[in-house]
C-alpha cells in the first residue's frame, strides 16, 4: 500500500486540517517574528522565553487555571524581567540568559512532580501536540499574525533603523525603548500561544531556522521577512505531512524539514552570489 | 531662515551618576564647520549625543533652530528631521540584508507610522540623487555590510542628503580610513556642504584637517577649555590646556 492511502485518508480528519492550518499560521508568525529576532541577537533570548514557559505552563496547572491562560501573563512578565535584567546586568547576556532558563526548567519540572491531576504528559509539553490545536487556538494565531504583520509593516522604517544602529535609530527620532520593548512583549506573546502546538523545547526552531535560511538568500528587506514567513509556513504544513504520512512524532518532523530548507539556502548561497554579480540580472539601484 | 541654528546653554550631562559634560555653552550659526576636539574621555560623544536627544541632559537648554528641545530630547518632527548624524562605527549590527539603495531610502521616509509602499517615485528619484551626488550610484546595489570603511561613509552621507537638512553631526568621521579615504571623504564633505548649505558639528582627532577645513573649533574636556577660530583654538597653549601639559599633536603624512 502506498503512502498517499493513509495520507488522504488523515486529511479528512477536521484535527488534520486543524493542525495544517495551526502548521501553516504558526510558521508564518515565527518567520516573520524570527527576521527581525535574529538580527537583533534575541535568538538565545526567545530559546530562554521557551524554556521558561514551563514553568508558567506548570503554574497554571498547579492553580488549577488554564494553562495557556496563565502563560500569556507569566511569558510577557518574565520577558519583561529579563530584557531589564540584561540591559543592567554587567554579565554577559547570553550567560544570564542560560542561567535563567535552565533554572526556570529545572524549577518547573520538580513542581510538575508534585502535580497529580494533569492529564498531559510531560513529553506534549517539551515537544508539542499540534494534533491537539483548537479552533480558539487557531484564531489566536491568526489575530497575532495580524498584529505582528500590521505593526513590522506600518513602523517597518522605524524597526530596520533600530535594527541596524541604535544610536542611528534615536538620531532618527526612533521611539527605541518603546519598539525594543513592544516587539520583546510580541515575541513572549508568540511564544506563548504557541507552546502548545510546537513544545517548549522547539519553538525556538520555529523562531531562528527559516529567518536564518531566508538570511542567506535575500539581498533585500522585505524580501528576507516575506521569505522567512513563506519557509516557516511551508516547512511546518510539509513537516506535519511527513509526520502523518510516516505516523512520526510532528513538532521534530517540522524542525527537521526546517533544517532541510536552511540546508538548501546554504547549498543557493554561492548561486545567489554570483546572480547579485550579474549585471541586469540585479535590481536597478533606486528602484 | 534660521541665522542661529544651534545655541546650547548651560548643558550638563551625567552617564552612570558620573558628570561626563559639565556647564557647557555655545552656539552654531548657519552655514558654517565647527570642530568639537579633545582628549579621549572629555565627553566630545556624551555632547554630541545629548544635542541629538539620545542622551538626556541634566541641566541645561539645546535650541535648535530656534525650537527648545524636550527633557526627553523631544523635538518637533519638522525640526528632527533637519538634523542628520554621521555615526563614528556603523558595523555592529550590518549583517542586515539591506542594499545601499534600500538603506538611503530609509533616510527618505518620514518617522512614525507608514504604509511601506508609500513614497514610490519620488523616494526613488531622491535616492538616485543623494547617491549621484556622494558619487556612490555604484554601490546602490551592494549591501551595506560588504561596503569598505570610506564607501560606508560616503553612503551614511547620502543617507543624510536624502532629505534637505540644516544641521550635519559628525562623530569622528575620520575613524577607520587611511589618509587618502580621510582625505576624499573631507574633499566630499565640503563639495555638499557649499553646495547644500549645511552647517556642520564634528568631533575630530585630526588636528591638521581641522585646522584646514573648520570655521571654528570647540575644545572640550569635560568643560569648554576655549573656543574661537583655528590658529587661536589649536595654539600650543591652549592645546596643552585642553590635552595636558607635554602634549604632541600628531601630525599625518600625506602622499603627494
Amino acid at each position: 500500500m502506498s503512502i498517499e492511502t493513509p495520507l488522504l485518508e488523515l486529511l479528512q480528519f477536521p484535527f488534520m486540517q486543524r493542525a495544517l492550518i495551526g502548521g501553516l499560521l504558526t510558521g508564518a508568525l515565527g518567520g516573520v517574528l524570527g527576521s527581525f529576532a535574529v538580527l537583533r541577537q534575541l535568538s538565545f533570548f526567545s530559546d530562554a522565553l521557551g524554556h521558561s514557559a514551563l514553568l508558567g505552563i506548570t503554574l497554571g496547572i498547579l492553580l488549577g487555571l488554564n494553562p495557556t491562560l496563565v502563560l500569556i501573563p507569566f511569558a510577557v512578565v518574565f520577558a519583561l524581567g529579563v530584557n531589564h535584567l540584561v540591559q543592567r546586568s554587567q554579565l554577559p547576556a547570553d550567560a544570564l540568559l542560560n542561567i535563567i532558563y535552565s533554572s526556570s526548567l529545572a524549577l518547573a519540572v520538580v513542581a510538575l512532580s508534585f502535580v497529580r491531576s494533569y492529564r498531559g504528559s510531560i513529553h506534549q509539553l517539551l515537544f508539542g501536540d499540534i494534533l491537539g490545536v483548537s479552533w480558539l487556538d487557531l484564531g489566536l494565531i491568526a489575530f497575532l499574525l495580524v498584529v505582528a504583520v500590521g505593526y513590522l509593516a506600518l513602523t517597518r522604517r522605524d524597526q530596520i533603523l533600530l535594527t541596524l544602529d541604535e544610536p542611528l535609530a534615536l538620531s532618527r527620532g526612533v521611539a527605541v525603548p518603546v519598539h525594543r520593548l513592544l516587539f520583546i512583549v510580541l515575541l513572549a506573546v508568540v511564544v506563548a500561544i504557541s507552546i502548545k502546538a510546537v513544545g517548549v523545547l522547539l519553538i525556538s526552531a520555529f523562531v531562528v531556522i527559516p529567518a536564518c535560511a531566508s538570511r542567506l538568500v535575500s539581498r533585500h528587506f522585505n524580501t528576507y521577512v516575506v521569505l522567512a514567513s513563506v519557509l516557516g509556513g511551508v516547512c511546518a504544513v510539509l513537516g506535519l505531512l511527513v509526520s502523518g504520512g510516516f505516523d512520526l512524532p510532528s513538532g521534530p518532523c517540522v524542525v527537521i524539514v526546517q533544517l532541510v530548507g536552511f540546508l538548501a539556502a546554504l547549498a543557493l548561497v554561492p548561486l545567489c552570489t554570483v546572480l547579485g554579480r550579474v549585471p541586469g540580472v540585479r535590481r536597478s539601484a533606486t528602484r | 531662515m534660521v541665522k542661529m541654528v544651534l545655541d546650547v546653554s548651560g548643558l550638563t550631562v551625567r552617564r552612570d551618576a558620573v558628570i561626563a559634560v559639565d556647564n557647557v555653552s555655545f552656539s552654531l550659526e548657519s552655514e558654517t564647520d565647527t570642530a568639537l576636539v579633545g582628549p579621549n574621555g572629555a565627553g566630545k560623544s556624551t555632547l554630541v549625543q545629548a544635542l541629538l536627544g539620545i542622551l538626556p541632559p541634566s541641566a541645561g537648554s539645546i535650541r535648535v533652530l530656534g525650537h527648545a528641545m524636550g527633557p526627553q530630547g523631544q523635538l518637533p518632527r519638522s525640526v528632527r528631521e533637519q538634523v542628520a548624524y554621521v555615526p563614528q562605527s556603523f558595523a555592529v549590527r550590518n549583517r542586515c540584508p539591506l542594499t545601499v539603495g534600500d538603506f538611503v531610502g530609509l533616510g527618505w521616509d518620514p518617522p512614525g507610522l507608514r504604509l511601506p509602499w508609500t513614497g514610490g517615485e519620488r523616494r526613488r528619484s531622491a535616492v538616485a540623487h543623494a547617491l549621484r551626488q556622494t558619487h556612490a550610484t555604484n554601490l546602490a546595489d551592494r549591501l551595506i555590510s560588504d561596503l569598505s570603511g570610506g564607501q560606508t561613509k560616503r553612503v551614511l552621507l547620502a543617507f543624510c542628503l536624502v532629505r534637505p537638512r540644516r544641521l550635519l553631526v559628525l562623530d569622528e568621521a575620520q575613524a577607520g580610513l587611511d589618509s587618502q579615504s580621510a582625505e576624499q571623504f573631507y574633499d566630499l564633505l565640503f563639495e555638499l556642504r557649499r553646495s547644500e548649505g549645511w552647517t556642520i558639528l564634528q568631533i575630530s582627532h585630526d588636528l591638521d584637517m581641522v585646522r584646514r577645513t573648520s570655521d571654528r573649533v570647540l575644545c572640550l574636556n569635560r568643560s569648554l577649555r576655549c573656543s574661537g577660530p583655528p590658529d587661536h583654538a589649536l595654539s600650543a597653549a591652549q592645546l596643552e590646556e585642553v590635552y595636558g601639559r607635554g602634549f604632541v599633536p600628531y601630525h599625518h603624512r600625506h602622499a603627494p
